[in-house]
């Protein structure tokens, strides 16, 4: 069992020297949990999915339009419980430097199949019966010029449906939701579907549906659900797509294409570069013991210890570090989230990502360790005490 | 006097190990750096090549991308009539309306993602015969259920090849022919606007391009501006570009192609900077630590020479120039080392999603000669802020306690 208080003298000996190694430690760790929660970040929609939930979509694309009367026809097939319909709204407020998403949906059915999206029942009940009114997420509320309150008035200009009467559109913020799972996006605004559809019709727009989100029954046979679902459409107009909520998220992952992979490639050439220098680190600091490792075996410590006591001293740099490393990236992730906004919405670090973390500064620390704790355990004192290192 | 640059340099082969282990760290650095520098650098060119200063791209006003533009065909021909700066050629105006869509396609290496697919009428290619070419079987025979695949998609999208078939919606169409293009239409699916129109119930156009009248000035606005400005830019009072956003008949927004590039790249390259310049500014940190360590244990374990040295009558600026100097030559190879890793990464190829429009871009890592520069640049500087606190304490000794080996 190496002595703390030996590994303490001989990390104090340099102490410059054990400041920089923990100061870049930190930064590695800090580095790899936030590289780590973009990839877990990507792929929380598809973990936090209901099982019970189905999208569907055009079989062609996201970006074509389903026809409205499919819901009818949906929620006829058996099996199915409820079903709500989403459509992207696609306006911006003031300029494109404040972009957030915007669905038309319908507030009663959306509410009911989306226990996630939190509201005040008081709010809900206002969402409901204002058909020009609206709600928003409480992660829109941190940009500064968006922090509206209940009541406000909020104008988006439609970029893709523009209002008939050349104006903005506008909408009284009902409510404010908070959702309770990274998946459920809390930057997203949700307008009335009656409203939207009311508007677009004036101006001569016939709306269609983006996605039509299913519940099933509880027990329900998914799979026949899903067969009868795409059945019933084979010879419409649109052919659809329908999907569990986890395989549809999952699309959303595939279509960031191999920019996981190159997030996988900088977080090991971090661990490399942090690898090296430690290695470094523990190389120099063999080396200046050695005449201290020398004295050490002609008193009687044996091989094995002095190999113990330098694999500490590694260990302990590297726990500092990767301790101080998690720590700063549990301190700063609510500003990294922020920062990124809607760009990148839901980061948040993950406890697995913070084990991760240690357990990867642990393994570098007994890694860096080994080649100056294996020659220490080889040093004859006679050549150490020598000094001929 | 200076002190031999010889005498660093064999100091450095004597510390073999740790110069190694500097060396490759600062290379691990530097090539991550490098790395991302090659992906924007690669995306700034694919969107960018072709994009033309001569070529008007016209949107519906209000619109912020061709994905959410929509002109009816009505309204985009009399455009195309009416709008006085568009050059005509041997067959009229040299425009053309373009519909544009996504469509949800399976990548060879699986899952889905969104393709972007392009209607384009024939004058289209006069528009662009400089700049694309059918490198493989024949062009669309405009009318007929045919498309043409960009060269990037082929071996990447599933039935990307001559002869397969794609079914849009429930229409089959056949692939005749692949062109280049080294812009953003040589990731794309073209085919004829009213063939995909039809196949996709579409009603009309998203945008119209045209070939301007040489010296034509748009007066656009800045489209930078319109991503960080707090309210929308207006275009220049009295331009081409004022005047059409408030026509009575077919109000739209135009921007010169090249502008119009450049705001939807906005964005990404903007990213893309902010990320190197993040990632190099903590890593670099880290590895300005690294090469701190190496050389403070450099200097300690020579303070008996450095001792030597100045008893011989050598100043202590020459000393602090002569470990700076070291230190430079540590970045320096770590900085080459960078490089060689980086350079593997050239024309690999990249996709990801365009946030503007959800579509799949398709784009190539370039490991430009400007890349290298920045990356040899970026060492140089660790380097330097690496040796600079250890080479002023080496100067900083007194020749009678350096001599007794004292740091």
């Amino acid at each position: 069992m190496p002595s703390f208080k030996l590994v303490w003298r001989n990390i104090m000996r340099r102490p410059l020297r054990s400041v920089l190694t923990v100061a870049s430690l930190m930064i590695a760790i800090f580095l790899i949990c936030g590289l780590r929660t973009l990839i877990t970040t990507i792929n929380a929609g598809v973990e936090h999915a209901d099982s019970r939930r189905l999208a569907v979509m055009s079989a062609t694309g996201l970006f074509v339009e389903l026809p409205m009367n499919y819901q009818a026809k949906i929620d006829r097939i058996d099996g199915v419980e409820m079903t709500t319909k989403f459509q992207w709204f696609g306006g911006y407020f003031r300029s494109l430097k404040h972009f957030f998403a915007q669905f038309a949906i319908d507030p009663v059915s959306l509410l009911a199949m989306y226990p996630e999206c939190q509201l005040p029942p008081e709010q809900k009940a206002a969402f409901i019966a204002n058909r020009t009114s609206c709600i928003i997420g409480d992660g829109l509320l941190k940009d500064p010029e968006m922090n509206w309150k209940v009541g406000d008035t909020v104008p988006l200009i439609g970029a893709l449906h523009p209002h008939p009467d050349d104006k903005a559109w506008e909408f009284q913020v009902a409510g404010i939701y908070h959702s309770s799972v990274p998946s459920f996006d809390n930057r997203t605004m949700f307008i009335h579907w009656d409203y939207y559809e009311e508007t677009l019709k004036r101006g001569g727009v016939e709306p269609g549906v983006g996605v039509f989100s299913i519940r099933v029954k509880p027990g329900a046979d998914v799979a026949r659900v899903i067969a009868d679902v795409k059945d019933t459409f084979q010879d419409s107009d649109q052919r659809v797509d329908c999907q569990t909520e986890a395989e549809f998220q999952r699309q959303f992952v595939t279509m960031f294409g191999n920019i996981p992979l190159f997030v996988g490639w900088i977080g090991t050439g971090v661990l490399i570069a942090i690898l090296l220098a430690t290695i470094n680190t523990m190389l120099m600091s063999m080396r200046e013991q050695s005449s201290d490792i020398g004295v050490l075996k002609s008193l009687g410590f044996t091989d094995g210890s002095m190999f113990g006591h330098m694999i500490a001293q590694s260990l302990f740099l590297a726990v500092l570090g990767g301790g101080a490393g998690i720590l700063l990236s549990w301190a700063t992730q609510n500003a990294i989230a922020n920062g990124l906004g809607a760009n990148f919405p839901g980061f948040e670090v993950k406890n697995e990502t913070f084990v991760l973390a240690a357990v990867v500064a642990i393994a570098v620390g007994i890694v860096a360790g080994i080649v100056p704790a294996w020659r220490a355990s080889r040093l004859r004192c006679v050549e150490a005490l020598r000094g001929t290192e | 006097m200076l002190v031999p640059l010889s005498y660093n340099l064999r100091s450095l082969f004597v510390r073999k190990s740790a110069t190694l282990l500097t060396v490759l760290g600062i290379g691990a650095t530097v090539a991550i750096v490098s790395g991302i520098l090659a992906l924007k650098q690669g995306f700034a060119t694919m969107f960018t090549a072709g994009g033309r200063d001569d070529v008007a791209v016209f949107l519906r006003p209000g619109a912020t991308s061709e994905g959410d533009s929509q002109f009816s065909r009505d309204r985009g021909l009399e455009l195309i009539k009416t709008v006085p700066e568009i050059a005509t050629g041997e067959h009229g105006p040299i425009a053309s309306m373009e519909a544009y869509l996504a469509v949800l396609l399976s990548p060879v290496r699986g899952g889905v993602t969104n393709v972007p697919l392009r209607g384009v009428q024939p004058m289209t290619f006069e528009l662009r015969k400089n700049e694309l070419h059918i490198v493989e079987g024949r062009n669309f025979a405009p009318g007929s259920d045919e498309l043409i695949v960009g060269k990037r998609l082929v071996g990447r999208i599933q039935h990307c090849a001559i002869g397969e078939t794609i079914v849009l919606n429930k229409t089959p169409f056949k692939v005749v022919g692949v062109f280049e293009h080294p812009g953003q239409f040589g990731g794309e699916i073209w085919g004829d606007l009213d063939r995909l129109l039809t196949a996709m119930n579409r009603y009309g156009p998203n945008r119209i391009v045209a070939q301007l009248k040489p010296g034509t000035v748009i007066g656009s606005v800045d489209p930078k501006d319109v991503l960080t400005n707090d309210t929308p830019p207006e275009p220049k009072p009295g331009s081409m570009a004022a005047r059409l956003e408030h026509d009575p008949s077919v109000p739209a927004k135009v921007y010169s192609e090249k502008e119009y590039l450049a705001s939807q790249t906005v964005m990404l390259t903007g990213i893309l900077g902010g990320l190197s310049f993040i990632l190099g500014l903590i890593m670099g940190l880290a590895a300005v630590f690294t090469a701190t360590n190496t050389m403070l244990s450099a200097i300690a374990a020579r303070t008996h020479e450095i001792g030597i040295l100045l008893a011989t009558g050598f100043r202590p600026f020459p000393i602090f120039l002569s470990f700076l100097f070291e230190s430079l030559v540590i970045g320096l190879v770590g900085g080459v080392v960078g490089c060689l890793m980086a350079l593997p990464f050239n024309g690999l190829k990249a996709g990801t999603m365009n946030m503007q429009t959800f579509t799949e871009m398709a784009f190539a890592f370039r490991v430009t000669w400007q890349v290298l520069l920045s990356a040899v640049i970026f060492s140089l500087v660790l380097g330097l802020l690496g040796g600079a606190w250890p080479a002023w304490r080496a100067a900083r000794l007194k020749p009678t306690e350096a001599l007794r080996g004292r740091a």
